[in-house]
């Protein structure tokens, strides 16, 4: 018998160790606590905000894929997210009608149009140094909102899309109890949406830890020894900006299925990518799970904004000037993000991962 | 005051993860030639960055002049009067040969024109290429340049960086030359793996081996010792 | 031998390539027109020449991107604005003197304030991330965000009408051209602009120095000069050149608004990537060709007009990726 290569002793301890350790029971709490969430949560504000959570984890970890993981800033995922929603509600409505077809075909365009503009951006980056891709990036999502706003007869304009959902989908059906919950249109949505950005998250995990990630992450650590090993780092960085575009454009297209209406405003502008930001930081760069922490973060905080304030109202009506800082929300959080990016650069989850591995080294250095 | 300008105590020294300077002790005895030799990673350069404040030592304690200059911004070390010619010249290639002494000057006063006489007397090409673009000039010119820019304050101390690399076998004789005419005016702290170079214009040697001085003494007695120089610096005597 | 002939005269032919597409419009365009069109294109190119120009040199020195440019703009803009308010009776007398005193006093204003902003931004938040390009950018852009909100808090965040001096409204009427009086105002501030920069930098000590500095900082650091006394200076100077570009713009559109910063900053990112990082004299070029190319586009199909700028970026780019002009020119 061929006796084992050490790589394959390594990744045997590896997958081993993964379904031992702490983290694993953690992850699939997650997954019960969010399969369960309908019937848990059973309010539609509540949903709304679980549902946001899955949906912007998945967006932010594609996100991650480029920065965490190429080392790459775009500002232009907005643009991706954008192309997804816009797409499903041309083929949903403007253009189509509301079809599990059109459905599928308006992810189908989705990602075909995110490949080839993919292309275009990967292109560029590697001619230019990586301020210079910042700053294009930039320049490219102002120019595409700009072009959704003017070009109003094309895309609605301002005014944006409705968009109705086919069949099982719909609002109105209903299937009936499970558990004291109405069935509805609207938690099907859910499961689907659910299982959707599953995969996708799936998808992304099993890319990083695959032998293509790790090369990535040594090209983003490391250029020119990656290139002196031989790799092509030009081929390794396009398929991951490629990658993490087209999961994007998918999530945009499934936050257009749930939130059912879409405007330049909320899809296309950069204060998407403001919020990818935030949570990515505030998550942990190069670690997917970070994005969960992060939207888990930011949504929860967007939703209970209003009680918040008003909360701090009634606890000291004197305070005007908290008052107009707590409705000055953003300031708060720009503050907040100066901040986390100078105390946690690495995130929550980063900072713990640093912890837990200081411990460890702390305890071989003592045994060994 | 001691005999030496330069006293290097005990300085650890990290970039990064790396430990480079590891306990290294030194000293710049006055008026004389210190070489620092040794291969490659040995901490050579290291030690010169961290004398002109470039990197912060993490224990340790450098003297100049009696006067504790460990923590001090590279801008403070350099006014203090220490000048520095790095491994890479650390030439403006986008300015003139002018530019590049002007930037050097600290003041732009009588003593400044004095040495600046003094200069041209020793770089006999620096007025020929005075306007010229830095850029323009040859390997060996720029490598001229550099010494000449770092002499043009008033100094006590020059750290030089392995000024032959790269350099032509006639080139190095012609800047042996120059050395010996400035060791006269300064102390200066060389780095070389040439050991012609390191052998000709030295008076005190230090051999640098992992970030620690292993061996000193006079250079005379270095030439003849052939177990030492195979030993770290890989010269035998058939090369 | 061609190619050989092609260097000698590069910069001949680049002229003469750059003087024929200047005059390309007149194919499409009425000569009246066509000098209408160009002095605005010149106009509104110097002014985002002077908000271009403070970002290549702090990129070109201090190897840093300032992603809070904009904002340094907008509350250029908006001190300007509150300054010119309170000078009013100056502003609306018809007397010209009082007119350029009040102009010149909110340029003071403007520059000073938003250069003491420049040093608290770059001593508080810009030091600790030298070098860390993604932290920067990140860091900035939360920077931005707290600025403008802030401007949302002091002015309110509606738009606003900027008080014009006025002797600087309105046009003259040359051999029955409408030249209108304030981009020429604007054209002879950006040229003055670039004067005093170009003469700074080329023939005094400092500017000597921080031209030595964009090629090797550690050099000029361990040649005796405080780097980082320079390199806050710098900032603030760069910062205070967003500020004059911010009020020149508001007296220009007539308006201040919280958002103008982010709008007028991809502008000046798309100049300096044409123009090439850390050089002035690239800022310049490039805001003048975006300037220009924008206002004929615009006149002749006005919905490519934004598009044509970021045309010309991506072609640049593919030609020159480090754009037109070399760092410290």
């Amino acid at each position: 018998m061929a006796e084992l290569s050490p790589i394959r002793i390594f990744r045997g301890l590896e997958s081993r160790k993964r379904f031992r350790s702490g983290g694993f029971f953690l992850k699939a709490g997650l997954l019960v606590l969010f399969l369960f969430a309908p019937f848990l949560f059973p309010s539609f504000k509540s949903i709304d905000l679980v549902m946001r959570i899955v949906i912007f984890a998945t967006l932010v970890a594609s996100f991650d894929i480029l920065l965490g993981y190429t080392g790459i800033i775009s500002f232009g995922h907005g643009m991706f997210f954008g192309i997804g929603a816009y797409s499903m509600g041309f083929l949903l409505s403007k253009y189509g009608s509301p079809t599990y077809l059109n459905m599928f075909l308006a992810f189908f365009i989705a990602v075909f149009v995110s490949i080839l503009l993919a292309l275009v951006i990967s292109f560029l980056s590697l001619r230019v140094k990586a301020i210079f891709f910042a700053m294009i990036t930039l320049a490219l999502a102002e120019f595409s909102l700009i072009l959704a706003m003017k070009l109003s007869r094309l895309s609605g304009g301002e005014d944006g899309i409705s968009i109705s959902l086919p069949g099982l989908f719909k609002v109105s059906s209903n299937f009936g109890h499970v558990l004291h919950l109405d069935i509805t249109g609207r938690i099907a949505a859910y499961y689907f949406i659910l299982l959707c950005c599953l995969i996708l998250f799936l998808m992304m995990l099993r890319f990083t830890q695959s032998p293509f990630g790790r090369v990535l992450q040594s090209i983003r650590d490391n250029v020119q020894r990656a290139e002196a090993l031989g790799y092509s780092t030009f081929i390794f960085q396009t398929v991951s900006i490629t990658f993490g575009c087209i999961v994007a454009a998918i999530v945009g297209g499934l936050y257009a299925v749930w939130v059912g209406y879409i405007n330049p405003e909320s899809c296309l502008s950069t204060s998407i990518v403001l919020d990818i930001l935030i949570m990515v930081i505030i998550g942990g760069m190069g670690t997917l799970y970070g994005g969960i922490i992060g939207a888990a973060f930011l949504q929860i905080a967007q939703t209970f904004l209003p009680d918040l304030q008003k909360l701090s109202q009634h606890l000291f009506p004197q305070a005007s000037l908290l008052h107009t800082a707590m409705e000055r929300w953003l300031l708060i959080f720009g503050i907040l993000f100066i901040l986390v990016v100078f105390f946690f650069p690495r995130g929550v989850l980063g900072s713990i991962q640093d912890y837990m591995m200081r411990r460890k080294a702390g305890k071989t250095l003592e045994s060994g | 005051m001691s005999n030496a300008v330069l006293r290097v105590e005990g300085i650890h020294t990290l970039i990064g993860q790396h430990h480079i300077l590891q306990g290294l002790s030194f000293q710049a005895k006055n008026e004389a030639v210190t070489v620092l030799i040794g291969r490659n990673g040995a901490g050579k350069s290291t030690a010169l960055k961290t004398v002109m404040g470039l990197y912060a030592p993490s224990k340790g304690r450098i003297l100049f002049q009696d006067q504790e200059t460990s923590r001090l911004k590279p801008y403070h070390v350099a006014r203090l009067g220490i000048g520095y010619v790095p491994e890479d010249m650390g030439i403006f290639s986008e300015l003139t040969v002018e530019e590049n002494m002007r930037v050097a000057m600290l003041r732009e006063d009588e003593a400044t024109d004095e040495r600046l006489t003094t200069i041209f007397e020793i770089f006999a090409d620096l007025k020929r290429f005075w306007k010229s673009k830095a850029g323009n000039l040859s390997g060996g010119q720029k490598q001229m340049l550099a010494i000449a820019r770092s002499m043009v304050n008033e100094t006590s101390l020059l750290l030089i960086d392995e000024p032959t690399k790269g350099l032509a076998p006639i080139l190095v004789d012609a800047l042996i030359e120059v050395i010996s005419e400035i060791k006269k005016r300064t102390v200066i702290v060389l780095v070389e793996q040439n050991f012609y170079m390191a052998s000709s214009v030295g008076d005190y040697y230090y051999i640098l081996d992992n970030g620690t001085a292993v061996h000193d003494g006079l250079m005379t007695d270095l030439i003849d010792n052939d177990e030492l120089k195979s030993r770290y610096l890989g010269i035998s005597r058939d090369a | 031998m061609f190619q050989a002939a092609m260097k000698k005269h590069k910069q001949k032919v680049t002229l003469i390539g750059a003087v024929l597409l200047l005059l390309l419009p007149l194919v499409a365009i009425q000569p009246k027109v066509y000098l209408t069109l160009t002095i605005a294109g010149f106009a509104m190119g110097m002014l985002i020449f002077l908000v271009a120009s403070g970002l290549s040199i702090i990129f070109g020195l201090l190897d840093v991107l300032n992603f809070a440019h904009g904002a340094c703009f907008a509350w250029g803009a908006y001190v300007g604005f509150t300054t010119l308010n309170s000078l009013m009776d100056w502003v609306t007398s018809t007397s010209l003197v009082q007119n350029i005193a009040a102009f010149l006093i909110a340029v003071l204003a403007a520059f000073v304030a938003v250069a003491v902003l420049g040093i608290l931004i770059e001593r508080v938040i810009v030091r600790r991330v030298y070098g860390l390009h993604l932290f920067q950018i990140l860091i900035l852009f939360g920077t931005t965000i707290v600025l403008e909100e802030l401007i949302r808090i002091v002015w309110g965040p509606n738009d606003e009408v900027m008080p014009v001096p006025f002797n600087f409204v309105g046009n003259w009427d040359i051999m029955d051209i409408i030249v209108l009086r304030y981009p020429i105002i604007a054209i002879l501030i950006g040229v003055l602009v670039y004067g005093v920069t170009q003469f700074v930098l080329k023939k005094t000590r400092i500017g000597l120095i921080v031209r030595a500095g964009v090629e090797n900082r550690d050099m000029v650091q361990a040649m005796g000069h405080n780097i980082s006394l320079l390199f806050t200076s710098v900032f603030a100077v760069g910062a205070g050149l967003a500020a004059l570009g911010g009020l020149a713009m508001a007296l220009f559109s007539l308006q201040v608004y919280p958002g103008m910063g982010s709008q007028y900053l991809i502008f000046a990112f798309i100049v300096v990537i044409i123009g090439g990082l850390g050089s002035v004299t690239g800022s310049l070029v490039g805001a003048l060709l975006v300037g220009l190319s924008y206002n004929y586009v615009a006149y002749l199909l006005p919905p490519a007009a934004v598009g044509v700028n970021i045309l010309i970026m991506f072609v640049i780019l593919l030609i020159k990726p480090t754009g037109l002009f070399a760092p410290g020119k």
